[in-house]
């Protein structure tokens, strides 16, 4: 293999691969195959994508496939391959790549490009296959992870997200299957996929991935697919576990190891430099302080977060209010594209507050566009004074940069609860990371509610702040805090022989000797942080702007852009990849089609929140399906679905459907989040009188700590939090003598980090428990 | 006199767009083929009045699938494509919505039709002369 040293344990099986319908009819597809392989390390991964195009056209074809990068990546080179050829892609400034593209295509050769544009959006475009003919791009890509204390979450978009942007043009262009078309004078002549409803048919995609953690990977499980893991040399390799998959969603990987001390890898890069990358898991600083805070949580109630997405999003939120003590501060925004407040002042965490914030939420439905900027601007006059923003979005928005840069300057910090199958991963960490927040990126089919009161419990409450590095040359410049269950991860070099990073905060300092290092790759670190740096430096600038002072700033943009590109040799939207190959017989001005490899509408969002059948509303013989839809629209149900009615319960609405499953409900951290609910702003649970509420807290903590929650580990940890403060204030001549000893030792046994024997989550939700159970659990004083 | 030819390139130099998109235009059947084919494929002035009218028609609101279609040859396509939903919100009152709204806008549009029809139904009510909900009829004009 002609492209450097990534571990390939998978190439492509399958030559001449068709894809077929349900039918049984071969598809006449541009492109048959997309493989993910390559090595995914804690600090990012470094990939191989395999594209395998084959025409069965009678003409020529320039196939255009679209796909967006994931966080913080970059394309580093492609490798063209076919019938006696193995061409390498060149970097070069992207007007010299399409005009050496273009020129290539005229003289009858094969040509490709990859080129990227806003939104971090690529087009990667092949011409001039001829029939029959198979032409393999193999493209390498840096990309990184979603770090956290004890292991990271990848993800690869295999489908494009379709997007709101006020400008944006959609329509049903035929059957199921959805275009959409951006602003040229914004986003340049980008082509993007057509969405179709049944992915099935479409391209086969699939992966084999070697995954490796600072220890051994104890841990590796995927929400979005079937994978088969075998543990390989303390890490693991991953694959798909059936043949192939549908592109309709993300792939999103979770690898899980040891909670680590501080680590750092090490190695030289190609030139013999040495480069580092330094993992400081959050537990390496101090614990949250736990003054009063300012949140406003913002809620995305845009059409594409429609159904799961808008009532995990619902259910978060007021798991999230319990937490609040009557001293924090809370503001509730629900945006589409009109702004609704729940207050217009942030408001005291008290039982009447949250107990309307409540009614609001259950008025906010999934309906218009997205205009995230508004949301935000709201958010930030309500902190006027300073705050955090908690922001809950499916991130199905175009036009990112434009939010990115003004939101940076608001200097409130807002940190993303990511909800969707097809991934904004990209444009959340970039929207977190620039305003010193931390961001998630969860599926609608995992427990999003429980992953939002985890990172709520962090929100406002930086475990470390001054973060000061010396001893090398670290780049980017590192976050100036550090929450609760985010490493704090550098990137550096110039680190001297027997020297030693030393990282000092509020309060605190370490020192990571370069001895103790890791060692790996050091091209790959140099690789991973070029690209974590033009990430960086595209995502909060957009091209095109508007007047003449935003034109100059784009101009140093760009000329800083070009500079990255060269210096690390890799893609940027500044400077692009292109590859030309002379064949036998190649013809001249020959005219190829140009087909757009179309791509599965993302699981979990509704085709209708963006195609809603515009031109077949025109045909006579649709609209009686129509009317059928409308007449639901009309009695108040949220645009319910025939299709999606008939899997439920019949004559039952979606929003009834989605209570009965919520009843339905019957695990553990379901029963853990209705029992914070009710958690009042003292932190103690409701009763008759003070022994009673006593009593109640008792049995919750316990049902708390069974589970495994614990004051400073696990998603509840706020609210265990609570509930102990609330004991712990108790005025013990409210209670009996043995009844305040009984509180004093359950205090004890949970700050030790115990966990009870018994059924408490069930005494608890059934609200029984007596203070003979409880003091029989706990260890005499 | 003849008209003026083309090479690719500088019908997209003409016509201020890249030369993948002119192609794309050519693929979706927006723009028809170079007037010859091979090593010296042309392209006449039409082709970029062409163009131009496919620009003016995207400013107006339109679609490429729906310049498309407009383009075909279509002798039995209904007079008039504006189509209009109606909605029925309450004993004798209808609201006409434009058929070809964004998804988004749609989506809000029936919101508050949805809200007018509560509103109406529940006065209604209170007068005791209660029809129950409107519905949604279909009309193309």
């Amino acid at each position: 293999m002609a492209m450097g040293p990534v571990a390939l344990t998978q190439t492509d099986k399958t030559g001449s691969f068709t894809a077929e319908t349900s039918t049984g009819q071969p598809l006449a597809l541009a492109m048959q195959r997309l493989w993910l392989t390559g090595r995914i390390m804690p600090f990012g991964g470094r990939l191989l994508v395999h594209h395998v195009f084959r025409s069965d056209a009678t003409t020529p074809v320039e196939a255009v496939y679209a796909f967006a990068l994931p966080r913080d990546a970059t394309l580093r080179r492609f490798l063209l391959s076919g019938e006696g050829f193995r061409v390498r892609s060149e970097l070069r400034p992207t007007e010299d790549a399409v005009h050496e593209y273009e020129r290539g295509l005229e003289r009858g050769s094969l040509a490709a490009l990859a080129r990227t544009y806003r939104d971090g959006v690529v087009n990667l475009t092949l011409g001039n296959l001829r029939p029959r003919e198979t032409v393999r791009v193999l493209l390498e890509i840096l990309v990184g992870v979603e770090a956290h204390d004890d292991g990271y979450r990848f993800r690869f978009p295999f489908t494009l997200s379709p997007v709101y942007h006020p400008r944006a043009r959609t329509i049903e262009a035929s059957p199921g299957q959805g275009e959409m078309e951006l602003p040229e004078d914004e986003f340049g002549d980008v082509l993007l996929p057509a969405y179709v409803r049944d992915a099935s048919a479409l391209h086969a995609v699939g992966f084999d991935l070697r995954v490796e953690w600072a220890g051994a990977v104890l841990e590796t499980g995927s929400p979005s697919h079937a994978v088969r893991v075998r543990q390989q040399n303390g890490g693991a390799r991953v694959f798909l576990a059936a043949d192939k998959s549908a592109p309709d969603r993300d792939l999103v990987l979770d690898v899980g190891g040891k909670g680590v001390n501080p680590a750092m890898f090490a190695g030289a890069d190609a030139e013999g430099k040495q480069r580092f990358s330094a993992f400081l898991p959050s537990t390496s600083f101090g614990r949250g302080s736990a003054a009063p805070r300012q949140v406003v949580i913002v809620v995305d109630r845009s059409g594409s977060m429609e159904g799961a997405p808008i009532e995990q999003a619902r259910r978060s939120v007021e798991a999230c209010l319990a937490v609040l003590t009557e001293s924090d501060r809370f503001g509730l925004v629900a945006f589409d594209d009109q702004v609704e407040f729940f207050n217009k002042h942030l408001v005291e965490g008290t039982r009447k507050n949250r107990d309307a914030a409540h009614k609001f939420l259950q008025k906010i439905d999934a309906r218009g566009g997205t205009e995230l900027t508004q949301g935000l601007r709201a958010a930030s006059k309500l902190l006027a004074s300073g705050g955090d923003v908690f922001l809950l979005t499916d991130g199905q928005v175009g036009g990112t940069e434009d939010i990115i840069s003004p939101a940076a300057q608001t200097g409130i910090r807002v940190h993303c609860l990511g909800i969707g199958a097809a991934s904004q991963d990209r444009f959340l960490a970039q929207l977190a990371r620039s305003t010193g927040g931390v961001s998630r990126f969860l599926t609608p089919r995992e427990r999003v509610d429980v992953a939002a009161v985890d990172l709520f419990a962090a929100t406002g409450r930086p475990v470390a702040s001054e973060i000061d590095v010396r001893g090398a040359t670290v780049n980017p410049a590192p976050p100036s805090c550090v929450f609760a269950d985010t490493p704090l991860m550098l990137f550096g070099e110039n680190l001297a022989e027997a020297g030693a990073l030393h990282v000092a905060w509020k309060g605190g300092a370490l020192a990571l000797p370069r001895e103790s290092a890791i060692r790996c790759s050091g091209e790959m670190l140099r690789l991973l942080q070029g690209a974590r740096l033009i990430a960086d430096l595209e995502s909060g600038f957009a091209e095109a702007p508007a007047n003449f002072l935003a034109r100059r700033r784009e101009r140093r943009v760009n000329a800083r852009l070009r500079a990255l590109s060269e210096t690390y040799g890799l893609q940027s939207r500044e400077m692009s990849l292109v590859a030309v190959v002379e064949r036998e017989g190649d013809r001249p001005g020959e005219l190829p089609e140009t087909v757009v490899v179309p791509v599965g509408m993302p699981q979990d969002v509704r085709f209708e929140a963006y195609f809603p059948g515009r031109q077949f509303q025109l045909m006579g013989a649709a609209g009686a399906v129509a009317k059928a839809r409308e007449a639901w629209l009309l009695k108040g149900v949220a645009c319910a679905e025939s299709a999606r009615l008939s899997e439920g319960v019949p004559g039952v609405s979606l929003e009834q459907t989605g209570q009965f499953l919520a009843m339905e409900s019957t695990d553990s951290e379901s029963r853990l989040l209705q029992l914070c609910l009710d958690i009042e702003p003292d932190g103690g649970m409701p009763g008759r009188s003070v022994a009673d509420r006593a009593l109640r807290t008792l049995v919750v903590l316990l049902a708390f700590l069974s589970d495994g929650h614990t004051p400073t580990r696990g998603a509840f940890r706020a609210h265990v939090t609570r509930l102990l403060e609330f004991l712990a204030a108790l005025d013990p001549g409210t209670l009996t003598a043995e009844q305040a000893g009984i509180v004093e030792r359950a205090v004890n046994f949970a700050r030790a980090g115990k966990h009870p024997e018994g059924e408490w989550l069930s005494l608890a939700a059934s609200r029984s428990g007596s203070w003979r159970e409880v003091d029989s659990v706990l260890p005499a004083a | 006199m003849t008209e003026k030819e083309f090479s690719l390139a500088e019908l997209a130099e003409q016509a201020g767009l890249p030369a993948r998109t002119i192609r794309y235009y050519i693929s979706r059947g927006l723009l028809p083929g170079p007037l010859k084919a091979g090593r010296r494929a042309a392209y006449s002035e039409e082709h970029l009045r062409q163009l131009r009218r496919v620009a003016e028609l995207q400013a107006q609101g339109l679609m490429l699938a729906e310049i498309a279609r407009d383009l075909q040859p279509a002798p039995a396509r209904a007079p008039g494509a504006m189509a209009w939903w109606e909605y029925e919100v309450g004993d004798g009152v209808r609201v006409l919505v434009r058929g070809d709204l964004s998804p988004w806008r749609l989506s809000q549009v029936r919101g508050a039709i949805a809200e007018m029809t509560a509103r109406i139904s529940s006065r209604d009510e209170a007068e005791g002369r209660n029809d129950g909900h409107g519905s949604g009829s279909f009309n193309a004009d």
